[in-house]
């Protein structure tokens, strides 16, 4: 086996850092994109007036990621050419699916009980949207967001091939020489960015549900 | 009625010291319990949460398995036989009902038919003679699905599935809990009249008193895994064995028997008063008609006595004041 | 546009060469999932049945999908006996449908309804009996879905394969990027994403045949 430890602690340590920040990027930017996209529109499908478009709009999502990523990247070229946009395009739509499904999962598991007590005391509808809805769906479309965050750093090193950056560019030069060491300390790091996220998305998930919910 | 020996032919099912401990309790959920069931007979497990009775119905059956005892079928030993076959054997209705979702009424009541490799056109005759028999339209129920019927709907179809191979035990545990009042009432009249022309041998396990004062042939009243009285609905009211008993059954407990009491056997003689009285109202019920009957009539037509036929002849009275003492002489030693 | 044109223009002139590699793509798809439909779905079956298995289990195939693929199939690349091409290639797969076969055979023989499995061993159904008539249908529609996942998710992944040496659909897209030409990689993206998408359209038609109308309702 291609494996030498000293190698791999300079790949840990020397060689693979650069890339961090950018793969980070890489992550953050769509994430976000495609949290501020799906969960309103996930959370739009659940209001009555737009529940028969649910099937067409989750297949958009759906098809999102069922076309292979490298396509998606792709397609785009001739608009934005290579490089980090197309990637950043690409993983935005990557990362809609977990994030929609899972917003219309919540959404739809709150009791219906609830809701009618609610309005039942006076609550507009956006009021029970707010304070009754999203709070009780929280775990749930944050469960779709890290879920999201985790294909997004797994895919991101892709973006390296389009010369969007990232990770992947060690991994990539891992194959080409066929280095174990790169390969592996590119995707350790790619796992702890993945983790470092998940946590994050964790602690605002607690900053963010109201203290008699704990 | 002269009962023999032990393992006659009435005694349908018998259990012997039966107990059951399950793993990691220290206390028993049934505790050495012994009685016997007759055959024909509607015997219902009454009695608090955790006190047993489900517990015991499931032995009978043999999904629990006992941790010490015997139960016997029909003078059999249910631990000599394959759990599976004696299942075939014995119908068992379940709260929850159990249908399978994902095949049509017709083929859940067709079940233990097909698993017998019965041949499919007695298979299918059977289907419809049961649905016919449980009130449900055969044809428009049989290819329905069971998301398709309402919970009533359901638990008729539940105890067709339960009678399709015409078992002669049948084990019901709350069956008719999970619909409305109404509902239950109404399930619980027609399943009385079709025990009256099946004849079979149930246990019936249930957590409502009322339930088992009407449907019981005999109640088995059950506390802590330990049987507390065993009797006929009449003894439970007129001679509860303790203080549990009693509040089991209720404060109405004087009520609660006239709901039993025929009144043929509070009859008394009529005067020239009493027949005046009666004839100008028309107050008359049938001798064996319930006591509480009596009141009923007494109430809608404001009188004090009413006329007692056999028939049409009339055969004597029966008098608020009667009513009364016999209450308070029921309810006397409280 | 000029560029549909091209594309189409490519697309026509090069079919024998974009049927190799479709033939390609889906031997290795078809491949990965004979393998892992028999392996995982034998493990989800497994887990159910030995509760005490099922964290760690899951845990397992969590961990694995979250490894971007690239790696791991750079990582088995690097490893002698395996080296570049389709061995590398089918075990990395067959290890990322562990996730989604293993959690939905788990889930959908879990999720049968406790009442039903109760009512058809109170009729004396025996365990073979129950397995096949109530557990297996009604589970299916869970497993099923897990399958279409794990089929769509193969086909993508597949397409990553043409870094180690697979001459599949992805290579199509790779040429077109290191050549610089737009047309090749428009080409490759549309051909993959066509055959996705019909695929996961397929197993969708599929899927609502095999389920029972009975079970369509519920859940």
């Amino acid at each position: 086996m291609n494996f030498e430890f000293n190698r791999f602690v300079e790949a840990m340590f020397d060689r693979s850092p650069p890339y961090i920040l950018e793969h980070v990027q890489l992550v953050l930017i769509p994430l976000g994109i495609a949290t501020a996209v799906a969960f309103p529109i996930g959370v739009l499908l659940t209001r009555p007036r737009f529940r028969r478009y649910t099937d067409r709009v989750m297949g958009i999502f759906n098809a999102g990621q069922t076309i292979p990523p490298l396509a998606v990247i792709a397609v785009f070229f001739p608009f934005f050419g290579l490089g980090y946009r197309p990637a950043l395009i690409a993983l935005t739509i990557y990362a809609l699916l977990p994030i929609a499904r899972n917003t219309l999962a919540g959404m739809s598991s709150v009791s219906p009980e609830v809701k009618e007590a609610a309005r039942g005391m006076g609550m507009t509808e956006w009021q029970i949207l707010n304070q009754v809805e999203i709070p009780l769906s929280l775990s749930v479309v944050m469960s779709g967001i890290k879920t999201s965050a985790v294909l997004t750093a797994g895919t991101a090193a892709l973006a390296a091939l389009v010369g969007g950056k990232g990770m992947g560019a060690v991994i990539f030069a891992g194959i080409n020489f066929f280095r174990m060491e790169l390969i592996l300390a590119g995707t350790l790091y790619i796992a702890i960015i993945a983790l470092a996220i998940d946590r994050l998305l964790s602690f605002i998930e607690g900053r963010l549900t109201p203290s008699y919910m704990k | 009625m002269v009962k023999i020996i032990k393992g006659a032919v009435h005694d349908m099912i018998r259990l012997e010291k039966v107990y059951k401990t399950f793993p990691n309790t220290t206390v028993p959920a049934v505790d050495k319990i012994s009685f016997t069931i007759e055959k024909g007979n509607i015997c219902v497990f009454v009695g608090p949460s955790g006190c047993g009775k489900t517990t015991i119905l499931r032995m009978i059956n043999r999904l629990v398995e006992p941790t010490g005892g015997s139960i016997y079928i029909d003078g059999e030993n249910i631990m000599e036989t394959d759990a599976d076959q004696l299942r075939r054997r014995i119908g068992y209705v379940i709260q929850q009902i159990g249908l399978l979702p994902h095949r049509t009424i017709g083929q859940n009541v067709g079940l233990v038919p097909r698993l017998l490799k019965w041949p499919e056109d007695r298979i299918n005759k059977r289907v419809m003679e049961l649905l016919e028999i449980v009130g449900l339209d055969p044809r428009e129920t049989a290819r329905k699905y069971p998301y398709q019927l309402s919970g009533g709907q359901m638990q008729r179809a539940g105890v067709a599935r339960a009678l399709a191979v015409d078992p002669p035990i049948m084990l019901m545990d709350e069956p008719f809990g999970a619909v409305d009042p109404i509902v239950r009432g109404h399930l619980q009249d027609e399943f009385l009249r079709l025990q009256q022309e099946v004849k079979k041998t149930i246990c019936f396990v249930t957590h409502d008193i009322n339930e088992a004062l009407k449907m019981g042939d005999y109640i088995v009243v059950l506390n802590a895994g330990k049987l507390v009285q065993k009797g006929t609905p009449l003894e439970m009211l007129s001679d509860p064995a303790n203080d549990f008993v009693k509040d089991l059954i209720g404060d109405d407990r004087g009520v609660k028997l006239l709901d039993l009491t025929r009144a043929e056997s509070l009859l008394q003689a009529s005067t020239s008063e009493t027949d005046k009285a009666v004839r100008e109202c028309s107050c008359y019920i049938d001798a064996v008609q319930p006591v509480k009957m009596a009141l009923e009539v007494m109430m809608k037509n404001n009188s004090d006595v009413v006329g007692i036929r056999r028939g049409s002849e009339v055969v004597g009275t029966l008098s608020w004041t009667e009513i009364k003492q016999h209450i308070n002489k029921i309810s006397g030693d409280q | 546009m000029e560029v549909i044109l091209n594309v189409i223009n490519f697309i026509l002139n090069n079919s024998s060469r974009i049927l190799e590699y479709t033939i390609n793509h889906f031997s290795l798809v078809f491949t990965v999932l004979g393998f892992s439909l028999v392996l995982w779905i034998t493990v989800g079956l497994l887990i159910s049945k030995y509760d005490r298995y099922a964290g760690s289990v899951i845990g397992l195939a969590n961990i694995i999908f979250v490894i971007p693929s690239i790696s791991l199939f750079g990582i088995f690349v690097t490893i002698p006996q395996l080296g570049l091409g389709r061995k590398s290639a089918a075990l990395a797969l067959i290890l990322y449908a562990m996730m989604p076969l293993v959690r939905n055979v788990y889930r959908g023989v879990k999720s049968v309804d406790q009442s039903v499995l109760e009512s058809g061993r109170g009729m004396g159904m025996s365990d073979t009996e129950i397995l096949f008539q109530i557990q297996i249908p009604m589970a299916w529609p869970v497993v099923f879905a897990g399958i279409r996942v794990t089929a769509v998710m193969i086909t993508g992944m597949a397409t990553v394969a043409t870094f180690i040496g697979e001459r599949n659909l992805g290579r199509l897209i790779h040429h077109g990027i290191t050549r610089g030409n737009e047309d090749i990689i428009i080409a490759g993206a549309v051909v993959v994403s066509l055959i996705a998408l019909m695929l996961d359209f397929i197993l969708g038609k599929v899927e609502k045949k095999l389920t029972s109308p009975g079970l369509r309702q519920s859940g």
